[in-house]
């Protein structure tokens, strides 16, 4: 069960503005169906989108 | 006022100061008394820094009459997007929050140009905190298509974009995490270069979104770009993304020569729905560009089904990182759209955003695959011609669609993927220009602009000029 749009920010303590909230929840409902397909995808056991450089900045 | 001094490019400028025809002096005095009146016209300045300016161009001149002339950007005034520091100057982000904001710091690009002779003249209006695309500044003002100033001149870098145009500043830089170089270069009819993530320092500019923010040239010329690359590229190791790969002198390497080049065109993506006559030109150029040798093949990269929805899912999660703070305790002193901007990016979960960074992975997979099988992708830069300011939909082929998505929706692969892009002006619709991009492969921004070279020699403006210039 998903929290309203209105909720989910007041907990990160944010206020919306007075007229934003059904834009914002119109808004959320087309990201939703954009991301479409991506949901639910299987992921690649050997995936390496993030990385960790030890030692830090730059190398490899 | 010379008019022919302020239409000349960089590299036609500095052969003049070079060969001392003109003096940094005149120059930089020319274009100021040409700012106090262009800037009435198309807002692009938000701070015109005349006393630095005139004192720079006077060292300039002294340096160069003593023999000690520094290469293409000496004694050449220019002005930078207001999001990159000058050291203990403001540096505005185009925002009411850091309207005072003053760096100890010059951005690692500032640096560069001031050490290679470049006349400051001032900082350029621009979307605040980069984060939109029409410009209309609830703090600083709208800024002004010079081709039509009822137009939006595009985003973020839309100051950028109407000064050269309007010829009120010689060059100048923007920055890119969805676009922003490159949409208002191609609304605005001049060169815009997004280089590769990784080959110019984005230390000292103030960020959008990390993974995804750029900076890089916007200039009146394919050679101009060339210049400016390689006054700023190069390792910093301030800049933690920043690449320690070799730096070529992109300028020296241009000849506009593309027979044998292998051109891609993605259809069932930087193809689809876009307007009529845009897509008309684009073609047009394609098949131009075919004439004088260049061999064009279709490609696939089925991912980019992803690419909007990875492109937003980044980008509003990591912005609104940044910003989370303030929309905590001061979101009134955000402009309404972006703070709404804000709020939707922390609606993003840890989970949508990893998941994004995966889909992110395959899709530069992709891409690199399709560019070994080709030189360069060419495809339309905006899929529609500029709306009027204030306008949030636009049209295309008849119907009135979301105008930011549309903007980003050719521009912003380029951001996930980290890959080189350029817009080149293809033609004029309407009297209002469009501009095609070229994507090539990581660090090959040579061959990036030999491509937009080929395009700029078909003179594809013609004798079409901005109504708000000299």
């Amino acid at each position: 069960m998903s929290l309203p749009i209105k909720d989910v920010l007041a907990a990160k303590g944010i206020t919306t503005s007075g007229d934003s909230l059904a834009k914002l929840e119109s808004k959320w409902k087309e990201f939703e169906d954009l991301k479409g397909s991506l949901e639910g995808a299987p992921l690649d056991d050997f995936d390496l989108a993030l990385k960790n450089t030890a030692g830090g900045d730059h190398h490899g | 006022m010379d008019k022919d001094l302020l239409k000349k490019t960089v590299t036609e400028l500095s052969g003049l100061i070079k060969d001392k025809e003109v003096s940094p002096v005149e120059v930089t005095q020319n274009l100021l008394n040409y700012i106090d009146q262009s800037n009435k016209d198309t807002n692009s300045y938000i701070s015109v820094t005349a006393d630095s300016a005139m004192a720079r161009a006077k060292e300039a001149e002294q340096e160069i009459t003593s023999g000690n002339y520094k290469g293409v950007f000496h004694g050449v005034p220019i002005a930078l997007k207001d999001n990159i520091y000058f050291e203990n100057e403001v540096t505005t982000m185009a925002s009411k929050i850091h309207k005072d904001f003053v760096s100890k710091d010059d951005a690692t690009v500032t640096a560069r140009l001031r050490d290679a002779g470049a006349v400051f003249t001032g900082k350029l209006n621009m979307h605040e905190y980069a984060w939109g695309i029409d410009n209309d500044n609830p703090h600083f003002g709208a800024v002004h298509n010079p081709w039509n100033p009822e137009k939006v001149p595009g985003g973020s870098s839309g100051g950028s974009g109407a000064a050269v145009a309007s010829h009120s500043t010689y060059s100048s830089l923007g920055t890119d995490t969805a676009g922003s170089i490159r949409i208002p270069s191609s609304a605005c009819g001049i060169v815009g270069l997004k280089p590769t993530h990784g080959r110019v320092s984005k230390y000292g500019i103030f960020p959008l979104a990390w993974t995804l923010d750029h900076v890089g040239p916007m200039s009146k010329s394919v050679a101009d770009a060339a210049a400016m690359l390689t006054a700023i590229a190069g390792f910093d190791g301030r800049d933690p993304t920043c690449a320690n790969v070799p730096v070529n002198d992109y300028l020296s390497g241009l000849n506009g020569n593309v027979k044998g080049l292998k051109i891609g065109v993605n259809e069932e993506y930087f193809f689809k729905d876009v307007d009529g006559p845009v897509e008309k030109l684009i073609r047009d150029r394609i098949a131009d560009l075919e004439k004088q040798g260049a061999i064009v093949t279709t490609v696939s990269i089925p991912s980019l089904r992803n690419a909007e929805w990875v492109e937003l899912a980044t980008s509003l999660s990591e912005a609104s990182a940044i910003h989370h703070s303030d929309m905590q305790t001061r979101p009134d002193d955000f402009g309404a759209d972006i703070r709404f901007l804000f709020e939707l990016g922390e609606l993003f979960t840890a989970v949508d955003y990893l998941q994004a960074q995966q889909a992110r992975r395959q899709l530069k997979l992709e891409f690199t695959a399709a560019l070994q099988e080709v030189d360069v992708l060419i495809a339309p830069t905006l899929p529609f011609i500029s709306p009027n300011i204030g306008d949030d939909k636009v049209n295309i082929n008849g119907k009135q669609v979301d105008f930011i998505e549309n903007c980003i929706r050719f521009t912003g692969p380029s951001n996930l993927t980290g890959l080189p892009a350029m817009t080149v002006p293809a033609g004029v619709v309407g009297n209002m220009p469009v501009g095609l991009q070229i994507i090539g492969r990581a660090f090959d921004e040579a061959r990036v602009l030999n491509v937009g070279l080929a395009v700029e020699e078909m003179k594809p403006l013609g004798d079409h000029q901005p109504m708000l210039a000299p």
